[in-house]
């Protein structure tokens, strides 16, 4: 063992090098996230449909906070809101007689729960002496290309009312102060029938897919009306996933692979391994001194 | 002797070897970061002018005209709206690499400032540098989006939140269903680029709802 210091430097780079390799080379993992999708908000509007009820003030109240986040002033019968966006949450709404103080007793009042993303309506319904809020949970989801249609029967004079799409009947018996469960019906332009024992009202009404739609069939000067509310709208065709929208050009670009040169450090490691073991074979320390 | 010296010779072009290799690695190991953003509010443009129309009622719902520009002040963004259908694939349509400074709207989505979630959606690069929603996820709660539609009037929009998704976990029903109000939804691509498939893997949406 004449080459002990270049046979072990020669080990020692060799060892560093491997080593550097392997803790360069290890890739630093991507973190990606997904996060969930809200604005912590839901929607509300507030409806009058009591026919022989005079008009009210209606009032929305954050559970637990007596002054009021909305109030309708003078809402009259066959009157409803635009949907109005609020944190969810518990609210009640209250009814007053039109032009009330808003610290006098309610003439009526509920709670209602606002869910993340859903959809409320509170109405006033049936007739003057039974009269009562209804909370409805509306429906913001619709089968692809199609529309959903309900109907509210607020029609005290006619009893009970048929409501039919194109001559095809959709509700066959509504009765008054009942809501219907939502019918998907094809998109498109339809004439809407209610169909009362002593008259009918029609209305045209467009349906796009991926709308939700509430007829409220009310009495009207003149017998039946139909009130058509468009309460949503979306993608009729919903797009399948996200959308392709970059090349890369920004992005940040991770290091390339660490192989090829892991390999040549290799590859030289081992040629001067060849090297040196050689010289040591030879003996030739002094020549390699006098060299070096 | 006639053997040593081919030995010293090896050894020596050994090392020069694993130094050269060592070289590489190192001088390969650093990533090239993503470009750098501009600061927010830099180069932000003034809000359009125009009649601002009021948000629709729920009842007798006004047709509106369709959307033919958009603005957002704030991260420097004035573009004209293409229209956009669905890819034969079904996934959205995106407007052409040539024309990677415009936006567009989907024509199966309501019209922005009607009842529901209107998609509008740009790219965020080329591949060689920024495309028009490039400073997209700049957005935050209350910034100021505007559009412009074919009869000269002007919708409002207020940002509600930003979210980024991965596009195999990508909410449709959130990002394309029915609402019931006026609202906007901005798409563009976000995250980590997939060099090997050649696509971001995130979206950025940007929710926004019509100014009352």
């Amino acid at each position: 063992m004449r080459f002990p210091r270049i046979t072990r430097t020669i080990r020692r780079i060799t060892m560093l090098l491997a080593a550097t390799a392997l803790v360069l080379g290890v890739p630093a993992a991507a973190a990606a996230h997904a996060s969930s999708a809200t604005t912590g908000t839901g929607w509300i509007r507030l409806a009058h449909l009591s026919p022989n009820t005079p008009a009210v003030d209606v009032y929305l109240y954050s559970f637990g906070n007596s002054n009021a986040q909305i109030v309708l002033h003078h809402v009259a019968y066959g009157t409803v809101s635009p949907y109005e966006a609020v944190t969810a949450g518990d609210y009640s709404v209250a009814m007053r007689a039109a032009g009330a103080s808003a610290s006098s007793q309610p003439v009526l009042s509920t709670s209602v729960t606002i869910e993340v993303d859903h959809a409320y309506t509170v109405a006033g319904m049936g007739p003057e002496k039974g009269l009562r809020l209804q909370v409805m949970d509306d429906d913001l989801t619709t089968p692809t290309g199609k529309a959903l249609v309900r109907v509210i029967q607020a029609s005290l004079k006619q009893q009970t009312v048929k409501v039919t799409c194109d001559g095809k009947t959709i509700v066959p018996k509504a009765s008054f102060a009942s809501v219907s469960s939502y019918q998907a019906i094809s998109a498109g332009t339809w004439t809407m029938a209610a169909v009362g024992s002593g008259g009918t009202a029609t209305q045209s009404v467009t349906l796009a897919a991926g709308t939700v739609h509430t007829l409220v069939v009310l009495d009207g000067s003149n017998g039946l009306e139909i009130l058509s509310l468009e309460d949503a709208a979306g993608a009729g065709k919903p797009p399948l996933g996200g959308a392709a929208t970059g090349f890369g050009g920004t992005a940040p670009h991770g290091p390339g692979s660490p192989l090829p040169w892991a390999a040549l450090i290799g590859a030289g490691s081992l040629l001067a391994l060849t090297g040196g073991l050689r010289l040591r074979r030879h003996g030739l320390r002094s020549q390699l001194r006098a060299r070096v | 002797m006639a053997f040593r010296r081919p030995a010293a010779i090896i050894f020596a072009a050994g090392l020069v070897v694993v130094a050269a290799g060592t070289a590489g690695l190192l001088l390969t190991r650093h990533s090239t970061p993503a470009m750098r953003p501009v600061a927010a509010g830099v180069g932000a443009l003034p809000a359009p002018t125009g009649p601002i129309v009021a948000p629709p009622q729920s009842a007798a719902p006004r047709p509106v005209a369709a959307p033919v520009s958009l603005t957002i002040p704030l991260i420097g963004v004035s573009t004209k709206l293409i229209t956009l259908g669905l890819a034969s694939d079904g996934s959205l349509q995106v407007p052409p690499i040539t024309d990677t400074a415009v936006a567009g709207w989907y024509t199966g989505s309501p019209r922005p400032g009607a009842i529901g979630s209107a998609i509008i959606v740009g790219h965020i690069d080329t591949v060689h540098g920024p495309a028009v929603f490039y400073r997209l996820n700049e957005l935050r709660k209350g910034d100021q989006v505007y559009v412009r539609r074919a009869d000269g009037t002007l919708v409002k929009f207020l940002v509600t939140t930003v979210q980024t998704y991965l596009k195999d976990q990508f909410p449709t029903q959130t990002v394309y269903g029915p609402t019931p109000d006026a609202e906007l939804r901005l798409i563009t691509c976000g995250g980590t680029f997939d060099p090997a498939t050649g696509h971001y893997v995130s979206n950025i949406v940007v929710y926004a709802t019509e100014a009352s």
